[in-house]
Protein backbone atom coordinates (compact mmCIF):
# COMPACT_ATOMS: atom_id res chain seq x y z
CA UNK A 1 0.00 0.00 0.00
CA UNK A 2 1.22 3.52 -1.12
CA UNK A 3 2.25 5.55 2.09
CA UNK A 4 4.33 8.47 3.38
CA UNK A 5 6.04 7.29 6.08
CA UNK A 6 9.58 7.66 6.36
CA UNK A 7 12.77 5.86 8.77
CA UNK A 8 15.08 7.71 10.58
CA UNK A 9 17.22 6.86 13.87
CA UNK A 10 17.36 9.19 17.10
CA UNK A 11 21.22 10.08 18.10
CA UNK A 12 19.84 9.68 21.70
CA UNK A 13 19.78 5.58 20.87
CA UNK A 14 24.03 5.51 20.68
CA UNK A 15 23.64 8.14 24.22
CA UNK A 16 26.03 5.50 26.44
CA UNK A 17 28.64 5.00 23.83
CA UNK A 18 28.74 8.33 22.24
CA UNK A 19 32.34 10.05 23.25
CA UNK A 20 33.35 6.77 24.57
CA UNK A 21 33.36 4.42 21.26
CA UNK A 22 31.45 6.80 18.73
CA UNK A 23 31.17 10.40 17.63
CA UNK A 24 28.56 12.06 15.86
CA UNK A 25 30.20 10.98 12.40
CA UNK A 26 30.29 7.40 13.44
CA UNK A 27 26.18 7.76 14.82
CA UNK A 28 25.76 9.25 11.60
CA UNK A 29 27.55 6.66 9.35
CA UNK A 30 26.01 4.51 10.81
CA UNK A 31 22.56 5.34 10.61
CA UNK A 32 23.16 6.00 6.70
CA UNK A 33 23.90 1.92 7.12
CA UNK A 34 20.56 1.09 7.44
CA UNK A 35 19.21 2.89 4.76
CA UNK A 36 17.10 5.46 7.11
CA UNK A 37 17.05 9.14 5.56
CA UNK A 38 16.54 10.86 8.53
CA UNK A 39 18.17 11.76 12.27
CA UNK A 40 16.90 12.99 15.41
CA UNK A 41 19.64 15.23 17.59
CA UNK A 42 19.24 16.17 20.91
CA UNK A 43 20.24 19.80 21.17
CA UNK A 44 22.36 19.62 23.94
CA UNK A 45 24.17 16.52 23.69
CA UNK A 46 25.02 16.64 19.72
CA UNK A 47 25.64 20.17 19.38
CA UNK A 48 28.83 20.38 21.27
CA UNK A 49 29.16 23.33 22.56
CA UNK A 50 25.45 24.06 23.05
CA UNK A 51 23.76 26.56 23.43
CA UNK A 52 26.63 27.86 21.60
CA UNK A 53 26.39 27.22 17.97
CA UNK A 54 29.09 28.66 15.28
CA UNK A 55 28.50 29.04 11.78
CA UNK A 56 31.83 26.97 11.49
CA UNK A 57 29.78 24.23 13.42
CA UNK A 58 26.49 24.97 11.03
CA UNK A 59 29.17 24.60 7.68
CA UNK A 60 29.85 21.25 9.02
CA UNK A 61 26.44 19.80 9.95
CA UNK A 62 25.32 20.73 6.59
CA UNK A 63 28.83 18.81 4.77
CA UNK A 64 27.63 15.84 7.18
CA UNK A 65 24.04 15.63 5.84
CA UNK A 66 25.03 15.79 2.52
CA UNK A 67 27.39 13.31 2.72
CA UNK A 68 25.64 10.91 5.04
CA UNK A 69 22.61 11.56 2.80
CA UNK A 70 20.65 11.92 6.14
CA UNK A 71 17.58 14.98 6.47
CA UNK A 72 17.08 16.36 10.06
CA UNK A 73 14.13 14.82 10.97
CA UNK A 74 13.82 15.67 14.57
CA UNK A 75 15.45 18.35 16.95
CA UNK A 76 15.22 17.50 20.78
CA UNK A 77 15.36 20.40 23.26
CA UNK A 78 14.07 20.93 26.62
CA UNK A 79 12.16 23.34 28.67
CA UNK A 80 14.12 22.96 31.66
CA UNK A 81 11.36 24.56 34.52
CA UNK A 82 13.46 23.93 37.15
CA UNK A 83 16.30 25.31 35.98
CA UNK A 84 16.72 27.22 39.60
CA UNK A 85 16.31 25.53 42.54
CA UNK A 86 13.50 26.46 44.61
CA UNK A 87 11.38 27.89 41.65
CA UNK A 88 9.62 27.29 38.22
CA UNK A 89 10.81 29.16 35.08
CA UNK A 90 8.30 32.18 34.65
CA UNK A 91 6.26 32.22 31.11
CA UNK A 92 9.07 35.13 29.99
CA UNK A 93 11.95 32.86 30.71
CA UNK A 94 10.24 29.55 29.25
CA UNK A 95 9.86 31.49 25.73
CA UNK A 96 12.85 33.10 25.51
CA UNK A 97 14.62 29.22 26.28
CA UNK A 98 12.64 28.29 23.29
CA UNK A 99 13.03 30.34 21.22
CA UNK A 100 17.13 29.74 21.58
CA UNK A 101 16.18 26.62 20.40
CA UNK A 102 14.33 27.05 17.46
CA UNK A 103 16.69 29.27 15.88
CA UNK A 104 19.53 26.82 16.16
CA UNK A 105 16.71 24.57 14.83
CA UNK A 106 16.00 26.84 11.64
CA UNK A 107 20.01 26.78 10.62
CA UNK A 108 20.36 23.26 11.42
CA UNK A 109 17.31 22.10 8.77
CA UNK A 110 15.00 21.10 11.27
CA UNK A 111 10.91 21.44 11.01
CA UNK A 112 10.16 19.40 13.76
CA UNK A 113 11.50 19.66 17.47
CA UNK A 114 10.50 17.36 20.28
CA UNK A 115 9.54 19.73 22.88
CA UNK A 116 9.89 18.12 26.30
CA UNK A 117 8.35 20.39 28.86
CA UNK A 118 9.01 20.15 32.92
CA UNK A 119 6.41 18.21 34.71
CA UNK A 120 4.70 18.63 37.89
CA UNK A 121 3.12 14.98 38.77
CA UNK A 122 4.08 11.29 38.59
CA UNK A 123 1.68 10.84 35.46
CA UNK A 124 3.90 13.69 33.67
CA UNK A 125 1.62 16.50 33.64
CA UNK A 126 2.93 19.72 32.39
CA UNK A 127 4.12 22.79 34.38
CA UNK A 128 0.62 25.36 34.91
CA UNK A 129 2.03 28.05 32.78
CA UNK A 130 2.46 25.84 29.55
CA UNK A 131 -0.14 27.55 27.67
CA UNK A 132 0.86 30.84 28.43
CA UNK A 133 4.59 30.37 26.93
CA UNK A 134 3.65 27.59 23.88
CA UNK A 135 0.81 30.10 22.98
CA UNK A 136 3.55 33.04 23.26
CA UNK A 137 6.05 30.89 21.14
CA UNK A 138 3.82 30.10 18.19
CA UNK A 139 4.43 33.20 16.77
CA UNK A 140 8.45 32.39 16.71
CA UNK A 141 7.99 28.94 15.96
CA UNK A 142 6.33 30.22 12.55
CA UNK A 143 9.01 32.78 12.35
CA UNK A 144 11.58 30.23 12.40
CA UNK A 145 9.34 27.23 10.95
CA UNK A 146 9.30 24.57 13.37
CA UNK A 147 6.93 22.83 14.74
CA UNK A 148 7.03 22.17 18.73
CA UNK A 149 5.52 18.62 19.97
CA UNK A 150 5.74 17.49 23.39
CA UNK A 151 6.20 13.76 23.67
CA UNK A 152 3.99 11.82 24.65
CA UNK A 153 5.54 8.68 26.67
CA UNK A 154 4.60 6.17 29.23
CA UNK A 155 3.66 6.80 31.58
CA UNK A 156 1.27 9.07 29.95
CA UNK A 157 -1.72 7.53 27.91
CA UNK A 158 -3.65 8.58 25.15
CA UNK A 159 -7.28 8.62 27.53
CA UNK A 160 -6.17 11.26 29.48
CA UNK A 161 -6.46 14.79 30.72
CA UNK A 162 -2.67 15.47 29.15
CA UNK A 163 -3.88 14.83 25.89
CA UNK A 164 -7.42 15.98 26.05
CA UNK A 165 -5.71 19.33 27.08
CA UNK A 166 -3.00 19.24 24.29
CA UNK A 167 -5.80 18.94 21.37
CA UNK A 168 -8.19 21.34 22.89
CA UNK A 169 -5.17 24.29 22.48
CA UNK A 170 -4.02 22.71 19.48
CA UNK A 171 -7.85 23.65 18.40
CA UNK A 172 -8.17 26.61 19.99
CA UNK A 173 -5.38 28.21 18.57
CA UNK A 174 -5.89 26.90 15.79
CA UNK A 175 -2.56 25.89 15.23
CA UNK A 176 0.28 23.91 12.91
CA UNK A 177 2.99 24.90 14.97
CA UNK A 178 2.25 23.00 18.41
CA UNK A 179 1.88 19.32 17.97
CA UNK A 180 2.14 15.69 19.05
CA UNK A 181 5.19 13.24 19.08
CA UNK A 182 3.95 10.10 19.91
CA UNK A 183 6.63 7.57 21.73
CA UNK A 184 5.95 4.18 21.39
CA UNK A 185 6.38 3.24 24.62
CA UNK A 186 2.88 4.10 25.50
CA UNK A 187 1.57 1.19 23.45
CA UNK A 188 3.95 -1.59 25.66
CA UNK A 189 1.94 -5.12 26.00
CA UNK A 190 4.68 -7.18 26.82
CA UNK A 191 6.26 -7.36 30.40
CA UNK A 192 9.61 -5.66 31.20
CA UNK A 193 10.85 -9.25 32.65
CA UNK A 194 11.75 -9.57 28.79
CA UNK A 195 13.59 -7.03 27.88
CA UNK A 196 16.56 -8.04 30.33
CA UNK A 197 17.18 -4.87 31.99
CA UNK A 198 20.27 -5.00 34.17
CA UNK A 199 20.54 -3.03 37.71
CA UNK A 200 22.13 0.06 36.35
CA UNK A 201 18.97 0.40 33.95
CA UNK A 202 16.77 3.11 35.08
CA UNK A 203 12.80 1.75 34.58
CA UNK A 204 9.83 3.15 35.63
CA UNK A 205 7.10 1.52 37.83
CA UNK A 206 4.92 -0.68 36.01
CA UNK A 207 1.93 1.45 34.63
CA UNK A 208 -0.93 1.34 32.29
CA UNK A 209 -0.80 1.48 28.40
CA UNK A 210 -2.75 2.82 25.44
CA UNK A 211 -4.61 0.50 22.59
CA UNK A 212 -3.27 1.42 19.30
CA UNK A 213 -6.73 2.32 17.66
CA UNK A 214 -6.61 4.90 20.73
CA UNK A 215 -4.14 7.14 18.07
CA UNK A 216 -6.36 7.33 15.11
CA UNK A 217 -8.36 10.20 15.48
CA UNK A 218 -5.16 12.21 17.25
CA UNK A 219 -2.99 11.24 14.60
CA UNK A 220 -3.95 14.70 12.62
CA UNK A 221 -1.92 16.25 15.38
CA UNK A 222 1.10 14.03 15.17
CA UNK A 223 4.57 15.50 13.41
CA UNK A 224 6.49 12.73 14.46
CA UNK A 225 6.68 9.07 15.91
CA UNK A 226 9.46 7.57 18.64
CA UNK A 227 9.94 4.69 17.40
CA UNK A 228 10.93 3.59 20.53
CA UNK A 229 11.93 -0.33 21.42
CA UNK A 230 13.61 -1.85 24.25
CA UNK A 231 14.61 -4.77 22.46
CA UNK A 232 14.90 -6.66 18.98
CA UNK A 233 15.24 -10.13 18.98
CA UNK A 234 17.25 -12.34 16.20
CA UNK A 235 14.49 -12.86 13.99
CA UNK A 236 14.04 -8.89 13.55
CA UNK A 237 11.29 -8.54 16.27
CA UNK A 238 10.52 -6.33 19.40
CA UNK A 239 9.77 -8.28 22.53
CA UNK A 240 7.13 -6.11 23.92
CA UNK A 241 6.05 -3.22 21.49
CA UNK A 242 3.03 -4.41 18.87
CA UNK A 243 5.05 -2.73 15.77
CA UNK A 244 3.14 -5.13 13.53
CA UNK A 245 -0.37 -3.32 14.71
CA UNK A 246 1.47 0.53 14.72
CA UNK A 247 2.67 0.41 11.39
CA UNK A 248 -0.69 -0.99 9.95
CA UNK A 249 -2.56 1.46 11.39
CA UNK A 250 0.04 4.62 10.65
CA UNK A 251 -0.27 3.13 6.97
CA UNK A 252 -3.98 2.46 6.82
CA UNK A 253 -5.12 5.79 7.93
CA UNK A 254 -2.35 7.67 5.45
CA UNK A 255 -0.50 9.03 8.36
CA UNK A 256 2.79 11.03 7.06
CA UNK A 257 6.21 11.93 9.05
CA UNK A 258 9.43 10.19 10.30
CA UNK A 259 9.39 7.09 12.41
CA UNK A 260 12.37 7.76 14.55
CA UNK A 261 14.38 4.79 15.89
CA UNK A 262 15.06 5.22 19.76
CA UNK A 263 16.81 2.39 21.46
CA UNK A 264 16.50 2.74 25.02
CA UNK A 265 17.36 -1.07 25.86
CA UNK A 266 19.52 -3.05 27.98
CA UNK A 267 23.09 -3.30 27.41
CA UNK A 268 23.35 -0.04 25.23
CA UNK A 269 26.55 0.51 27.21
CA UNK A 270 28.63 -2.20 25.47
CA UNK A 271 30.32 -1.41 22.49
CA UNK A 272 28.45 -2.06 19.27
CA UNK A 273 25.33 -3.26 20.75
CA UNK A 274 22.77 -0.30 20.07
CA UNK A 275 24.17 0.00 16.67
CA UNK A 276 23.43 -3.99 16.18
CA UNK A 277 19.64 -3.11 17.80
CA UNK A 278 19.77 -0.01 15.92
CA UNK A 279 20.10 -1.85 12.67
CA UNK A 280 17.91 -4.69 14.04
CA UNK A 281 15.07 -2.55 14.18
CA UNK A 282 15.24 -0.92 10.98
CA UNK A 283 15.34 -4.06 8.93
CA UNK A 284 11.52 -4.79 11.03
CA UNK A 285 10.90 -1.21 9.95
CA UNK A 286 11.54 -1.41 6.10
CA UNK A 287 9.90 -4.79 6.32
CA UNK A 288 6.73 -3.22 7.50
CA UNK A 289 6.75 0.01 5.92
CA UNK A 290 7.92 -2.22 2.49
CA UNK A 291 10.63 0.37 1.80
CA UNK B 1 37.73 10.61 23.35
CA UNK B 2 36.58 10.11 27.11
CA UNK B 3 36.97 6.87 29.29
CA UNK B 4 33.61 5.15 29.91
CA UNK B 5 33.91 5.88 33.72
CA UNK B 6 32.77 8.82 35.46
CA UNK B 7 36.23 9.36 36.96
CA UNK B 8 38.62 10.04 34.14
CA UNK B 9 42.52 8.88 34.90
CA UNK B 10 43.78 12.06 32.78
CA UNK B 11 43.43 15.12 34.16
CA UNK B 12 44.49 13.84 37.74
CA UNK B 13 47.34 15.96 38.88
CA UNK B 14 48.61 18.46 42.22
CA UNK B 15 47.46 21.89 41.08
CA UNK B 16 50.16 24.38 40.88
CA UNK B 17 49.69 27.93 41.32
CA UNK B 18 52.53 30.85 41.27
CA UNK B 19 54.86 27.78 42.18
CA UNK B 20 53.11 26.76 44.99
CA UNK B 21 50.96 23.40 45.32
CA UNK B 22 47.40 24.38 46.21
CA UNK B 23 45.61 21.12 46.11
CA UNK B 24 44.94 18.37 43.51
CA UNK B 25 42.35 17.82 40.52
CA UNK B 26 40.59 15.40 38.70
CA UNK B 27 38.06 15.08 35.74
CA UNK B 28 34.99 13.89 36.07
CA UNK B 29 32.43 13.33 32.97
CA UNK B 30 28.50 13.97 32.90
CA UNK B 31 27.01 10.48 33.14
CA UNK B 32 24.09 11.78 31.88
CA UNK B 33 22.84 11.72 27.58
CA UNK B 34 22.90 15.67 27.80
CA UNK B 35 24.44 18.95 28.86
CA UNK B 36 23.47 20.45 31.79
CA UNK B 37 22.83 23.96 32.95
CA UNK B 38 25.18 25.05 35.41
CA UNK B 39 22.36 25.41 37.49
CA UNK B 40 21.00 21.89 37.49
CA UNK B 41 24.04 20.54 39.48
CA UNK B 42 22.54 20.37 42.94
CA UNK B 43 25.45 18.61 44.97
CA UNK B 44 28.41 17.22 45.24
CA UNK B 45 30.21 14.84 47.85
CA UNK B 46 34.49 13.93 47.36
CA UNK B 47 36.17 11.05 49.43
CA UNK B 48 39.59 10.97 48.91
CA UNK B 49 41.63 7.92 50.57
CA UNK B 50 38.19 7.29 52.50
CA UNK B 51 38.18 11.17 54.19
CA UNK B 52 35.17 13.20 52.71
CA UNK B 53 36.68 16.72 51.60
CA UNK B 54 34.74 19.95 52.75
CA UNK B 55 32.14 21.52 50.45
CA UNK B 56 33.87 25.15 50.44
CA UNK B 57 37.54 23.26 49.44
CA UNK B 58 35.89 22.12 46.07
CA UNK B 59 35.80 24.24 43.05
CA UNK B 60 34.46 23.02 39.37
CA UNK B 61 36.47 24.04 36.59
CA UNK B 62 33.72 23.78 33.07
CA UNK B 63 34.78 25.02 30.18
CA UNK B 64 37.94 26.70 31.52
CA UNK B 65 36.14 28.70 34.26
CA UNK B 66 36.09 28.35 37.74
CA UNK B 67 33.10 27.57 40.30
CA UNK B 68 32.35 27.50 43.85
CA UNK B 69 29.30 24.92 44.37
CA UNK B 70 26.87 27.88 45.83
CA UNK B 71 27.93 29.75 42.35
CA UNK B 72 26.43 27.68 40.37
CA UNK B 73 23.60 27.91 41.38
CA UNK B 74 22.82 31.13 39.58
CA UNK B 75 23.97 30.10 36.21
CA UNK B 76 21.35 29.38 34.07
CA UNK B 77 22.86 30.22 30.80
CA UNK B 78 26.40 28.22 30.28
CA UNK B 79 26.22 24.30 29.98
CA UNK B 80 28.32 21.61 30.96
CA UNK B 81 28.54 19.47 27.76
CA UNK B 82 28.45 15.74 27.28
CA UNK B 83 32.10 15.49 25.77
CA UNK B 84 33.72 18.22 28.02
CA UNK B 85 34.62 16.89 31.21
CA UNK B 86 34.45 19.09 34.56
CA UNK B 87 37.69 19.40 36.26
CA UNK B 88 37.01 19.17 40.01
CA UNK B 89 39.56 21.35 42.07
CA UNK B 90 40.28 20.37 45.66
CA UNK B 91 42.13 22.83 47.79
CA UNK B 92 44.25 21.43 50.22
CA UNK B 93 48.06 22.42 50.70
CA UNK B 94 50.71 21.00 49.85
CA UNK B 95 48.33 18.68 47.19
CA UNK B 96 48.36 15.00 47.28
CA UNK B 97 51.84 12.35 47.32
CA UNK B 98 52.97 10.46 44.40
CA UNK B 99 51.32 6.82 44.51
CA UNK B 100 47.90 5.70 44.33
CA UNK B 101 44.64 7.18 45.79
CA UNK B 102 40.95 6.30 46.04
CA UNK B 103 38.63 8.52 44.72
CA UNK B 104 35.23 8.49 45.47
CA UNK B 105 32.75 11.16 43.37
CA UNK B 106 28.86 11.43 43.74
CA UNK B 107 27.21 14.66 42.49
CA UNK B 108 23.57 15.04 41.98
CA UNK B 109 21.55 17.12 39.14
CA UNK B 110 18.00 18.20 38.51
CA UNK B 111 15.59 17.07 35.59
CA UNK B 112 12.67 19.05 35.24
CA UNK B 113 10.97 16.04 32.91
CA UNK B 114 11.10 13.39 36.30
CA UNK B 115 8.17 13.81 38.45
CA UNK B 116 9.36 16.13 41.24
CA UNK B 117 9.49 13.45 43.59
CA UNK B 118 12.51 12.09 41.46
CA UNK B 119 14.14 15.16 40.68
CA UNK B 120 17.91 13.83 40.70
CA UNK B 121 16.87 10.04 40.26
CA UNK B 122 18.67 9.96 37.01
CA UNK B 123 21.85 11.39 38.53
CA UNK B 124 21.96 8.81 41.22
CA UNK B 125 25.55 6.68 41.34
CA UNK B 126 28.62 6.51 43.52
CA UNK B 127 31.73 6.85 41.61
CA UNK B 128 35.05 5.69 42.77
CA UNK B 129 38.05 4.99 40.64
CA UNK B 130 41.95 4.12 41.91
CA UNK B 131 44.11 6.66 40.26
CA UNK B 132 48.21 7.55 40.07
CA UNK B 133 49.23 11.05 40.54
CA UNK B 134 52.93 11.53 39.60
CA UNK B 135 53.31 15.17 40.65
Amino acid sequence: MEHKIKRGVSAYSYNKVFGVSMDLDDIMQDICDTGATGIEILANSHIVKYPDVTDAWIDDWHQKLTHFKLEPAEYGHWVESRLYKGRELTTKESIAMLERDFKTANKLGFKVLRTKLGVIDDTLTPVSNWREFIKGALGLAEKYDVRMCPEIHSPTILDSRMIHDYVEFIEKENTEFFGLNIDFSIFQTGDNALVGFGENDFLGPPCEHSKVEELVPLLKYVYCCHAKFLRMDENFREVVIPYEEIIQTLIKHNWEGYLISEYEGAKAEVTGHASDQVKRHQIMLKNLLGK
Amino acid sequence: MLEKECIQSRGFKNTVVDQEVVGFQFDIRLMYYRGLWLSQIRSIHIKVDGEAVRLEDISWEINGKLYKQDELKEIGDIQWNVLEPASIHVNVLGGLTTGYHDIEVDYRFSSSYMPPNMDEVLSYGNHKRKLLLVS
